[in-house]
């Protein structure tokens, strides 16, 4: 059958990346299994929507950027959350579903300060530092991916980037 | 681009690639004379490979009960759908002997040997006063149908 074969490709070559992305949006590995498992049944069912030529990464990971988006709103989770300053995360306020597990898992690491600024981003900012730096998306695959126009992810990402920058540093001063 | 040092965000652009190629050409040779913005090329550049090695180090194997649970959970929710139920009703391995099966009734029905058609029931008494009726006026016309003979006659 034609359309199981598609599924088995698909996750044979893009099963592990993209469980890797689930996982790093979502910050840990239950999330991350049930978002990439409803991804492949997606893909199964509109398999015929994939227009060969085109960029399989890149529809898969808008399947599971729009999953992913789904449930913060159903679990009314902060995805359009305002971004906060630089002066650290406010008591009380709330944080992004991904941060507590993230920041939980990348204690101890070498790369510690990158690690949790990255953690420490908003679920839109951490999306677009996770396409554009880890995933290595150009900006026109991640306005696909995420939904919007170049100018957008540009001017999001510069602003992502300038958080992290201002909270690596913090980091680094407040563990020499 | 600003003509003395490009901004932050250009050399953001410029690390993923993406300034264009005007750009990118005064970028090059600005930073090979400008070792303060080469310096935070590099910081920057050291935040992406910071993060690249952190996602490599941590990366993760697909879960194969992860792949089975895909799997179960496909065939439990695609169920064949009306036009697949009618596609496989008419495989050639079930039509074929449906279709045998509907040419017999055919055949028994309308053969003229094998006919099914009801016979008029006839009304006896009607027949056997209209001839003793018939017999009684003109016992030699034509039209009379022959008598024939009873067990009573032949007793006779």
């Amino acid at each position: 059958m034609e359309q199981q074969v598609f599924l088995e490709r698909a996750i044979e070559q893009y099963g592990k990346a993209t469980y890797n992305f689930a996982y790093r949006l979502t910050g840990n590995e239950a999330d991350a299994s049930d978002l990439t498992q409803e991804a492949f049944i997606r893909v199964f069912r509109a398999w015929r929507s994939f227009k060969p030529g085109t960029s399989f990464r890149s529809w898969i990971y808008r399947i599971v950027t729009n999953l992913y988006r789904d449930e913060l709103r159903r679990r009314k989770g902060r995805y359009h959350e305002e971004i906060p300053d630089d002066h650290g995360s406010q008591p009380g306020a709330a944080r992004p579903l991904a941060v507590e597990p993230i920041e939980e898992y990348i204690e101890g690491h070498l790369s510690e300060p990158v690690s949790k600024a990255l953690a420490d981003l908003t679920a839109e900012q951490r999306q677009i530092v996770l396409l554009a730096d880890i995933e290595g998306c150009t900006y026109h695959e991640i306005g696909d991916i995420v939904g919007c126009a170049v100018g957008t992810v540009r001017s999001r990402l510069h602003r992502a980037r300038e958080r992290l920058r201002g909270l690596v540093t913090r980091y680094m001063k407040s563990s020499s | 681009m600003n003509e003395t040092h490009p901004n932050i965000d250009q050399i953001v652009d410029h690390l993923h690639g993406e300034l264009p190629a005007a750009d990118e050409a005064a970028m090059h040779a600005h930073l090979a004379g400008c070792p303060k913005c080469q310096e935070r090329r590099n910081e920057e550049a050291a935040i992406t490979q910071t993060l690249r090695a952190h996602a490599l180090a941590t990366q993760l194997e697909l879960p194969p009960a992860l792949v089975a649970r895909i799997r179960m959970e496909i065939a439990e929710a695609v169920q064949p759908s009306w036009r697949q139920r009618l596609r496989l009703f008419f495989r050639p391995i079930v039509l074929l002997p449906v279709a045998a099966a509907a040419a017999l009734v055919i055949y028994l029905r309308f053969s003229p040997g094998h006919s099914a058609v009801t016979p008029t029931p006839i009304d006896a008494a009607y027949y056997v006063n209209e001839h003793a009726a018939l017999a009684a006026k003109a016992p030699f016309a034509d039209n009379v149908p022959p008598a024939t003979l009873t067990l009573d006659d032949e007793a006779r």
